[in-house]
């Protein structure tokens, strides 16, 4: 972690955008935190068929960030199921099952996005309109974030192979939206085309897909029309920054480990949801760790929830603290190098200083071009380090705390201040990702440590902590709530005093 | 004047501080001292363990005896020890580890008849009795002799020609902790690796691996308590109280609490009521070892909350009798750590897994109507006399009487009044756990007074049906299957004839279900079949789901799962606490039912059908399946 960053530059194809280029430059183009780890696994999903359709996936043929891809928009499909709100009504005022159909159609005249909607290609998939309402409530039922008042055209179904995938769109449905598509989906794309297990990962990738229920993949095909040719533009323009980076090595082991598993058909996409949401925080705490030269490991205290207020909470809550100022501060950091480079020390004493300077902000960080302040080159950079803050708070700030509370890894529960708590399902992702067979409990925290910087036990604790905020016992207590927690999922086998085994149901050997 | 050095000495095994280390060697030293016999009895695998290093074994073979504190192993060593003959006094040494030298005969499939020499080799026994004692300290470093030897035993463990063997006593977080601490070579790798393997498998040998092992923490513990029980009641101790021939308020006199508890524990009844539990345990996977028997009868009979150590020693008896409170000796409240505070209680673990029945604080209307307003009750007054007023030591004394009135009137209002009648009423209930006759069990609700209201119903109708090889009744299967029916499906089905497999379609472990795999009969029907059994390798009551006759998938039917399954099938839900390890396990339960379906399936030959179809489940007023099938035509 502690190697020098060298940070690539945007190829000269990139889509020169007037937005400034300062946490893209850190990080990427880009981590954004209104996507959440299911869409990010969306939009990889996307990403990934393509290329794989083009044989060229986890490959960057035409050289580092000129991904370019196309996505579907399905929209026959999406007006079925998300705007569609006619089905039970017509169950209910309409008893016989021609008229029903007939005036379902009727309706779906108005469907948007598609210029002259025509739906009966559905009558000869279905026995009965009945049929198709259970089928389009199951798959309702299944779909992403089923529960959420996000617009319809924002609205997914479950990955359950191609025919399921499209890109996110505006009201309209007509344009693709950033919204929650962000990108960071491609740029989980191009982490794993830049680790070195890239080869091993297609194929444990490609088969596991290729392995589950083809069922529901035909099914969602049924409901949409065999010429449905509406697909988005090319899409381009992602950026990541490194050429190499330990976090994207670690995030495919983790993903091979997963895939390796005897895990039913789609139980593995929550763990791979999961494990992308914890490197991508990892990546950008640890990048951010790196632009501040700190060259000791991250570190997470986490908390196993414990019934009072216990001295592991309190440190939790501080590491939460000190982690989630770090991207900020490398946002400073990085402005205060270009401050302190040569060129900007150079331009300072030359006689157009300010133009000299301004003309390096809108080189390296594409900023200044509307700059209207006093023409002091102090001034210049001030402002620059103000209008970085603020757009870094907007968005980018925010993915360790969203990404961290949606997998799992943050949580409020009990206070009122947020603090590494895993839950449950975290622990299990962790446990299924670490646990080849079976391993012993210390040994398992050991490895968590290692690998994530995540603190339960005593011996961590001691690594981690000064001397005086060091307490061994409630470290201790808190292993031993994590053992109990464990064991109460079935996950942990105890044998006598200080002897505890870890143990993956679904190991590889396993019928 | 009786003799009451048994009395003190029986103290040792009590719940008094002491240091748990050398626990054998110190009662075996105060015993010698006091010229007092130790409470004896056989191992279950004494002599299994024995013959490991006797006649019955021509090969020589290493043995490992782990488990947890107080089973047993430093004992069992002692037996081996005895039986090669070794000397006494190095034995009373305190080193952890000995040598001796044994013979077996050179031809390695057969003992000669002969004792002639040349026919027999020597081999060396290694002795390492307490592991613990004799490996560094935690981060301290190994000695290179000691690191030798352990080197020497990995590879002798491979080693068919081994000219020497070891017998090692440790519990087994030591055992693969000072393992782990050898320099790693590949034999000490292996060895680790084979020592995982027997643990976490449950297993006594590896093929091609010269060692026993023997896990005395899976032993019964139900059969640890008889010959426990059996050799403490008939402890000459106990003889010579009684022709002591004592005075009335003496100790071991008529009026001694002491003496009523001995009595007590031979009581048929309150034996089989305590051993009862001492199963429920086993079959809830908690091991109680020997020495927790050992001091959960030692406290049963000893135990007083005003005594010191909360044990009575012979000169309280006769204050105890004249302080009038001798029902605070109650061995029905001794069982449960009544007598020890509850700081203290909590740290032993025999009463922490007893608690856990909550026996005293589980009850039904019925049985609290007798205890409160059974007196002189047409109906109930029978029962009250029977289990309070007939019992002159623990039953309905004056101080129960003036406190029921004043909680019936209300006279007292003060929360300490009614605090001690609440204590009172958990006394009286541990008492009738224990008192209720077996033909009364099912009129009284005899385990209503526990946690597991099943668990009689487990124990009788279940275990020892499936134990000898019987046929549980239907309708206990066909509760079970319902409640998994629920489980599975996240739906209040009623169905119990079938077993329904269903899942969310992008989850095998949705919490709501509706899309059926398959249904597997409960009845024997082309293969399939759903059964309770008797695992006799593994000791376990399983419930096994046949897909064919060659597919099938078991399930530890644990008494805590049977309560689970049994509850959900008759109220629909539980209490969250108890429910969620419950919950996990039976969605892995599923989880291994849906591959070996899929492994079914796969022999199959598919039909290469154009239509896609698919089950829903929905369910009926009645709460009962209905199956809508729905083709969809590609």
């Amino acid at each position: 972690m502690s190697a020098q960053l060298q940070p690539l530059l945007p190829p000269d194809t990139l889509e020169q955008s007037s937005s400034m280029w300062v946490d893209e430059a850190i990080w990427g183009h880009r981590l954004y935190d209104e996507q959440l780890p299911w869409m990010v696994l969306l939009e990889f999903l996307n990403v990934f068929y393509h290329e794989v359709e083009k044989s060229r996936a986890f490959e960057e043929p035409n050289g580092l960030n000129m991904l370019k891809y196309k996505a579907a928009h399905r929209l026959y499909l999406r007006n079925i199921l998300f705007n569609n709100p006619h089905l039970a009504e017509i169950r209910l005022n309409y008893p016989n099952d021609s008229n029903r159909w007939d005036e379902w159609f009727k309706r779906m005249k108005s469907a948007t996005g598609i210029t002259h909607p025509q739906f009966t290609y559905l009558k000869v998939h279905f026995h009965s309109f009945d049929d198709f309402c259970e089928v389009v409530s199951l798959i309702r039922s299944t779909s992403l974030e089923v529960n959420s008042n996000k617009r319809w055209t924002s609205k997914f179904v479950f990955p359950y192979g191609k025919e399921c995938l499209y890109e996110d769109l505006d009201n309209t449905a007509t344009t693709n939206d950033r919204r929650f598509f962000g990108r960071t989906g491609e740029l989980l794309y191009l982490m794993l085309c830049r680790t070195q297990h890239k080869q091993a990962l297609l194929t444990a990738l490609t088969s596991r897909l290729s392995m589950t229920d083809s069922t529901w993949n035909s099914i969602i095909k049924c409901l949409q029309p065999t010429d449905d040719e509406q697909i988005g533009g090319d899409r381009a323009n992602a950026f990541l920054p490194y050429a190499h980076h330990p976090s994207f090595d670690e995030l495919a082991e983790d993903w091979l480990a997963i895939l390796r598993l005897n895990i039913p058909g789609f139980d593995v996409f929550p763990h791979l949801t999961n494990l992308a949401g914890l490197h991508l925080v990892k990546y950008q705490l640890g990048v951010s760790r790196q632009v501040l030269g700190m060259t000791s490991p991250l570190s997470l205290v986490c908390e196993v929830v414990a019934p009072k207020k216990t001295l592991v909470r309190e440190i939790s809550c501080d590491f939460y603290q000190e982690n989630n100022l770090l991207p900020a501060q490398a946002v400073e950091a990085f402005i205060t190098n270009i401050e302190m480079g040569t060129d900007w020390q150079q331009a300072l004493t030359e006689h157009d200083a300010f133009e000299k300077c301004k003309k390096i902000l809108q080189d390296k960080a594409r900023w200044g071009e509307d700059y209207d302040g006093s023409s002091d080159p102090q001034q210049l950079i001030t402002s620059l380090r103000q209008a970085a803050m603020k757009r870094h708070r907007q968005h980018v700030a925010n993915i360790h705390r969203n990404y961290g509370r949606e997998i799992g890894l943050v949580s409020k529960r009990g206070t009122i201040k947020l603090r590494y708590a895993p839950t449950d399902a975290l622990l299990k992702t962790l446990l299924f990702a670490n646990v080849e067979n079976r391993i012993e409990l210390h040994q398992l925290l050991e490895k968590l440590h290692r690998r994530y910087g995540l603190v339960f036990g005593d011996k961590e604790a001691e690594r981690v902590l000064a001397k005086d905020e060091f307490d061994k016992k409630a470290f201790q207590a808190n292993s031993r709530r994590l053992e109990q927690r464990l064991a109460s999922v079935g996950l942990l086998k105890r044998l006598s005093d200080g002897c505890a085994y870890v143990i993956n149901p679904y190991r590889v050997e396993a019928g | 004047m009786p003799n009451l050095s048994w009395l003190k000495f029986l103290r040792h095994y009590g719940p008094v501080p002491r240091n748990d280390n050398m626990y054998d060697e110190t009662i075996q030293r105060s015993a010698r001292r006091q010229g007092i016999a130790p409470i004896k009895f056989e191992h279950p695998a004494e002599a299994e363990i024995v013959n490991c290093f006797s006649h019955a074994t021509v090969d020589p073979v290493s043995v490992i005896l782990t488990g947890t504190a107080g089973d047993g192993k430093t004992h069992l060593c002692r037996q081996i020890w005895r039986a090669l003959k070794g000397a006494e006094d190095e034995w009373a040494s305190d080193s952890p580890y000995l040598t001796l030298e044994s013979r077996y005969p050179k031809d390695r499939t057969i003992w000669p008849e002969s004792d002639d020499p040349t026919l027999y080799r020597s081999i060396k026994i290694h002795f390492i009795r307490d592991l613990s004692g004799w490996a560094p300290q935690q981060g301290a470093e190994w000695e290179t002799e000691k690191e030798e030897l352990l080197q020497r035993c990995c590879r002798s463990i491979f080693a068919p020609d081994t000219d020497e063997i070891f017998l090692i006593a440790a519990n087994d977080g030591q055992l693969i902790e000072s393992w782990r601490r050898l320099q790693e070579t590949d034999h000490v790798k292996r060895t680790r690796q084979v020592f995982e393997e027997l643990l976490v498998e449950d297993k006594r040998q590896q093929s091609g691996v010269r060692l026993k092992f023997f896990n005395l923490s899976r032993a019964s513990s139900a059969e640890l308590f008889d010959r426990a029980i059996a050799a403490f009641l008939q402890h000459p101790g106990w003889q010579e109280l009684m022709e002591g021939t004592p005075g009335e308020n003496e100790v071991f006199g008529p009026k001694c609490p002491i003496r009523h508890n001995y009595e007590l524990l031979q009581n048929e009844l309150v034996r089989s009521r305590l051993r009862a539990l001492l199963e429920l345990c086993d079959y809830n996977g908690l091991h109680v070892p020997i020495r927790q028997i050992l001091l959960l009868l030692t406290n049963s009979v000893l135990g007083h909350p005003d005594a010191k150590d909360h044990l009575m020693v012979p000169a309280d008896v006769p204050k105890i009798i004249a302080a009038g409170t001798v029902s605070r000796a109650s061995l029905f409240n001794n069982i449960f750590g009544g007598n020890l505070s509850a700081i203290r209680r909590q740290t032993i673990t025999i009463f922490d897994y007893l608690e856990r029945f909550q026996i005293g604080f589980e009850t039904s209307n019925r049985i609290d109507n007798i205890l409160i307003f059974g007196e002189g009750d047409e109906h109930l007054g029978p029962y009250f006399n029977e289990f309070l007023v007939n019992d002159q030591f623990y039953g309905a004394d004056s101080r129960f009487h003036a406190s029921k009135l004043d909680y019936i009137e209300g006279t007292n209002e003060s929360e300490d009044g009614a605090s001690e009648f609440m204590q009172m009423l958990v006394s009286q209930r541990r008492g009738l756990y224990f008192k209720i006759p077996k033909n009364k069990e099912e009129e009284l609700g005899l385990w209503e007074l526990t946690v597991f209201k099943f668990s009689g119903e487990y124990l009788d109708y279940v275990l020892s049906v499936v134990r000898n090889q019987g046929i549980v009744k239907r309708p206990i299967v066909s509760r079970l299957v319902k409640g998994l029916n629920r489980v599975f499906t996240g739906m209040l089905i009623n169905s119990d004839r079938d077993l329904y497999l269903a899942t969310g379609g992008n989850n095998s472990q949705a919490k709501i279900s509706r899309l059926l795999l398959e249904q597997v009969s409960v009845e024997p029907s082309k293969g399939e079949k759903i059964i309770i059994r008797f695992d006799g390798t593994s000791g376990r009551v399983v419930l096994s789901v046949f897909f064919a006759h060659d597919i099938s998938v078991d399930f530890n039917l644990t008494l805590i799962r049977y309560e689970f399954l049994s509850r959900v099938a008759l109220e629909g839900a539980l209490p969250a606490s108890f429910s969620k390890e419950c919950y996990e396990d039976l969605l892995a339960f599923k989880s291994q039912l849906i591959a070996a379906y899929m492994r079914r399936q796969a022999r199959e030959q598919a039909t290469e059908g154009s239509a896609i179809g698919l089950k829903l489940l929905a369910l009926t007023d009645q709460g009962m399946p209905d199956q809508k099938f729905i083709e969809i035509i590609p």
